[in-house]
């Protein structure tokens, strides 16, 4: 009998054989069901409505458990094993979150690299994707003849985007040499001296900023410069408490720190606690560190002082973390306590004037940090290759005949996939679109008999009118940045693979490639949990989107 | 109604008693040409099939990208093909997954017309787990049309071939114009490569007790041959890299010198092949010029239940006439030596072979080839591109190999 009259005949079995397992399953629950609820007293009529009721629903309910919930939770089981495919599992507890949260050996440092790398697409990537959405949808929005053809030009990407050939299309395109977004921008850059200056000023910008990130997600120290952004956010906050409208109002930024900057925080500790670490030693030596970075006194008053170049700076200086635990003390104070008006001028004048000081030193020093570096290598010779990158491509401007490596350098691989992401942001746009449509004009007119500017209404009517489609496009663009996987599986090779790798990326090569099933669910159930405390956190601050 | 119920159980029962009585054979494939696929079903498997009448063969193809996730599917669900196909470092990572062939193969007196090196690359702890189909030996291709020193190719030491490379590569504003070497996967690195460099360089992966050779000196000279390599063709790591090149890059005039499968050379009757000049990987100072040899082999999971007549499907595809057949539609060479006579009338394939007895070693033992790539990926290209020293790439690879041995139970 040939081959495909055989296989036609087993999927036929095989459907019989579904269709009456999903039969007898559907009707064994609504039998289940019927007698709860007969011992619960319920009449025979209803018995009858709760048979049939759960009966008719359970084809979907039984496909949940044993194609859903049945493989999550084996997957979470699997995730505190030692489990590699051909061998026996052997329970590990929390082993393999350790290895993964504490970027411990390769594969830990590889997650915290793909991690940061979702990050990127994250936060880098979704602003950018929405500002092109709306700038699209502003754009198809307008009443003019053949629009419907703009339409449907700004949504073909999103059917091809992801496509094999697509990308492979956006591979010739952005070749470095050659490629045709190349040619155009340095045709462009040659034609017109002041889009030259911005092209390089471009290149300067994406390939400094991606130099340090490369720096950062391969865990080169940054030395004082880690005190800069929470420094940046204490300051920020206390401005903000200092000039608010009212009491209340001050309480509202307050308590809001509090909730948001303490669940970051409880979320570090508790990383750290599963990871293990110390927060005591060097506790002498650490206040030391925070005292002359404040007073500066190694960055101003004595310069040249700091002994940058001792063994492990890191270890020596406090935790970025007791400072974010400072500000969320902080806020808990204003937003909570009752301090007197008096009191309460002074913590914020005082904090204000702290994290002022802590970001200039902290700042200054962390030029001076890598600048000591680079005295080293120049005395010495010999190449130095901390935040290598980042000093190559910072250490002058572009000449003319520079252009973007795309693809083919980690400098750019992330901000080509981001780019790529935004070509296809035509789903972002429709919803927009309809978003749009839904504004009464009546508001736009009324607007403009008070003399709004075209400006004014925008901010002030279209913006709160489409803020529940731009919260959607927000939660389902982040939910879809964190979880990347085949573009970065399609544009990636040898030179790149690890700048786009993702943590969805990251997760396949460890469970399929490496057959690692145990640390790959663990990195799947850290995803998980991590998409699932932005959403709720997205909802929870979900007060900007304005519901009619 | 029962009568009615009885007759269609009756035509069921009947229905599936004449499907089991036919014996069907998966055979999964991975990466080969359309044609190659059409010689499969058109020729090969009906003659299996009047040899073996109560036997069906079908095949399931694949790429490369999808083989990982398919294979674990079927490991996990002990459910899939009977036959895989698998790559050159594959016994290592599946091994365990496979069935232990000896007891079906050990005998067969047509075994040694196969040659050793592509034996081995189908053994696991010392147990036959498959048996090799197609042979690719993977040397080094010159054009000698438009090198400029074409007298010193094929250059045989890494001296040799940096000066070389030096010599044919050329940057014009800040972009490439000529490279004087491009690697199997259009760049200026790879990890098998990497690995072929150093065994030229007279290095092994393992030392005698089974820990990471990476801390050795031909390591460290493989990867400073790398470097300078790659600082001869792209100054910097902001060079912008050649045009896009459609077709075959050694036809396409503006490289010199690669690394390439034959899939990736123009076709051995294109007169362009009186211009390339095919040689070993050059060697390091106390090393020898070689040519990785690739074998693809076919393997039987551990899950399959009739073994024999899977064993008999390898002995039957293995055949020397099958051989001949399979090489001349599918581009690579056969893995018998008794099978060689046709193709050396083709001086391209016969200097092909020569370079692989002269300078052949299999790309074998690699352990835990799935965790090394990714870890040579990373540490190498940090140390090409200037971001880590020579010592600490070495360091490294040398720990984080070793950690990677143990966890997977060679060391």
């Amino acid at each position: 009998m040939d081959a495909s009259v055989v296989a036609r005949i087993h999927n036929f079995y095989w459907s019989l054989g579904t269709v009456a397992f999903i039969v007898l399953g559907s009707y064994l629950v609504g039998r289940i069901a019927q007698a709860v609820a007969g011992a619960r007293g319920v009449g025979v009529l209803q018995r009858r409505r709760v048979f049939w009721g759960y009966a008719l629903a359970s084809p979907w309910l039984l496909g949940f458990v044993i194609f859903v919930a049945g493989p999550a939770v084996l997957s979470l089981y699997y995730s505190f094993t030692d489990y590699r495919l051909g061998r026996s599992l052997e329970w590990i507890g929390l082993d393999n979150y350790r290895v993964l949260l504490g970027g411990i050996g390769a594969q830990g440092r590889r997650f915290m690299q793909a991690m940061y790398n979702s990050g990127y697409y994250a936060i880098v990537g979704v602003p950018l994707q929405i500002a092109t959405a709306l700038g699209m949808a502003l754009l198809v929005a307008r009443p003019l003849r053949g629009m419907s053809f703009f339409r449907l030009v700004f949504y073909v990407p999103v059917i091809l985007a992801g496509g094999p050939a697509i990308l492979l299309a956006w591979r010739y395109m952005l070749a470095s040499n050659g490629g045709f977004v190349n040619v155009t921008l340095k045709r462009f850059a040659e034609a017109l001296p002041p889009f030259d200056w911005l092209y390089r000023s471009f290149i300067f910008a994406v390939e400094a900023f991606n130099a340090f990130f490369i720096g950062v997600t391969r865990a080169d120290p940054v030395g004082p410069l880690m005190y800069v952004l929470p420094a940046m956010l204490g300051l920020g906050l206390c401005v903000l408490m200092l000039v608010a409208a009212d009491a209340k109002a001050r309480r509202q930024v307050a308590r809001t720190a509090v909730e948001v900057l303490g669940a970051v925080l409880l979320v570090l500790l508790l990383v750290r606690a599963v990871v293990g670490g110390s927060f005591v030693p060097h506790l002498h030596e650490r206040l030391r560190t925070f005292v002359e970075l404040v007073t500066l006194r190694t960055s101003l008053l004595e310069p040249g002082s700091g002994d940058y170049l001792r063994d492990g700076f890191a270890q020596h200086a406090a935790s970025p973390l007791w400072l974010l635990a400072l500000i969320v003390a902080l806020c808990a104070l204003i937003g909570y306590g009752r301090p007197g008006t008096q009191l309460r001028r002074w913590l914020l004048g005082g904090s204000a004037l702290l994290f002022g000081f802590l970001t200039v030193g902290s700042f200054l020093d962390g030029v001076r940090y890598f600048q000591a570096f680079d005295a080293v290598a120049a005395a010495t010779g010999t190449p130095q290759h901390h935040f290598a990158l980042f000093r190559q491509v910072s250490a002058q401007f572009p000449d003319a005949n520079r252009v973007p490596l795309w693809l083919s350098s980690e400098l750019w691989s992330k901000p080509s996939l981001v780019l790529i992401t935004m070509w296809s942001s035509g789903a972002g746009m429709l919803i927009f679109l309809a978003a749009l449509k839904g504004v009464p004009r009546s508001m736009y007119e009324a607007a403009s008999v008070d003399g709004a500017t075209s400006w004014q209404r925008f901010t002030l009517i279209t913006l709160p009118m489409i803020s529940p489609a731009m919260f959607y496009n927000v939660v389902i663009g982040l939910i879809a940045a964190l979880q990347t996987f085949e573009s970065v599986y399609i544009i990636q090779n040898t030179q790149t693979e690890q700048s786009l790798a993702s943590a969805a990326y990251f997760l396949f090569v460890r469970t399929f490639r490496q057959l690692e099933i145990g640390q790959g669910a663990a990195a799947s159930w850290i995803l998980a949990v991590l998409i699932v405390l932005l959403t709720v956190a997205q909802f929870r601050y979900s007060r900007w989107v304005h519901y009619e | 109604m029962k009568k009615k119920v009885l007759m269609l159980v009756g035509l069921m029962a009947l229905l599936l008693g004449s499907v089991n009585a036919q014996r069907t054979l998966e055979i999964y494939i991975t990466g080969l040409t359309e044609d190659t696929m059409t010689w499969f079903r058109e020729v090969a498997f009906p003659a299996f099939e009047a040899e073996h009448p109560d036997v069906i063969v079908d095949i399931l193809t694949g790429g490369w990208g999808d083989f990982d996730a398919a294979v674990a599917g079927w490991i996990t669900t002990g459910s899939g093909p009977d036959i895989v196909y698998l790559g050159s470092e594959y016994a290592a990572t599946f091994g365990d997954l496979l069935s232990d062939l000896d007891p079906y193969l050990a005998d067969w007196d047509e075994l040694g017309s196969f040659l050793p090196a592509a034996l081995d690359v189908a053994k696991y702890d010392g147990h036959m787990v498959g048996l090799p189909l197609l042979m690719s030996p993977r040397p080094m291709f010159f054009r000698t049309d438009i090198s400029a020193n074409a007298e010193a190719i094929p250059p045989l030491t890494f001296a040799d071939a940096l000066a070389f490379v030096a010599a044919n590569s050329a940057v014009e504003d800040n972009a490439m114009t000529k490279m004087g070497f491009m690697d199997i996967g259009g760049g200026l690195f790879d990890a098998q490569e990497f690995i072929g460099y150093i065994w030229s360089a007279g290095g092994e992966l393992y030392h005698a007790d089974g820990s990471s050779a990476f801390d050795s000196a031909a390591t460290a000279e493989a990867l400073q041959f790398m470097y300078d390599r790659r600082r001869a063709v792209q100054p910097t790591e902001l060079t912008a890299g050649l045009p896009p090149i459609s077709g075959y890059p050694l036809a396409s005039g503006l490289v010199a010198s690669g690394i390439f499968p034959m899939w990736n050379m123009p076709p051995t009757t294109d007169p362009l092949w009186n211009d390339i000049a095919i040689g070993p990987y050059p060697a390091g100072v106390n090393g020898a010029p070689l040519v990785q040899v690739f074998t693809d082999w076919l393997s039987v999971p551990a899950y399959v239940q009739d073994k024999e007549l899977a064993a008999a499907f390898l002995k039957f595809i293995g055949s020397r006439d099958n051989a001949i057949a399979l090489s001349n539609v599918a581009g690579f060479t056969p893995v018998r030596t008794d099978a060689w006579e046709e193709l050396r009338a083709n001086p391209v394939w016969d200097a092909m072979l020569d370079a692989a007895v002269d300078y052949g070693r299999a790309f074998s033992d690699i352990r835990a080839s799935a965790e090394l790539r990714p870890l040579i990926v990373e540490q190498v290209s940090m140390f090409l591109s200037d971001q880590q020293s020579l010592a600490d790439t070495q360091m490294f690879l040398k720990e984080e190999y070793d950690a990677i041995l143990e966890d997977n139970g060679y060391l």
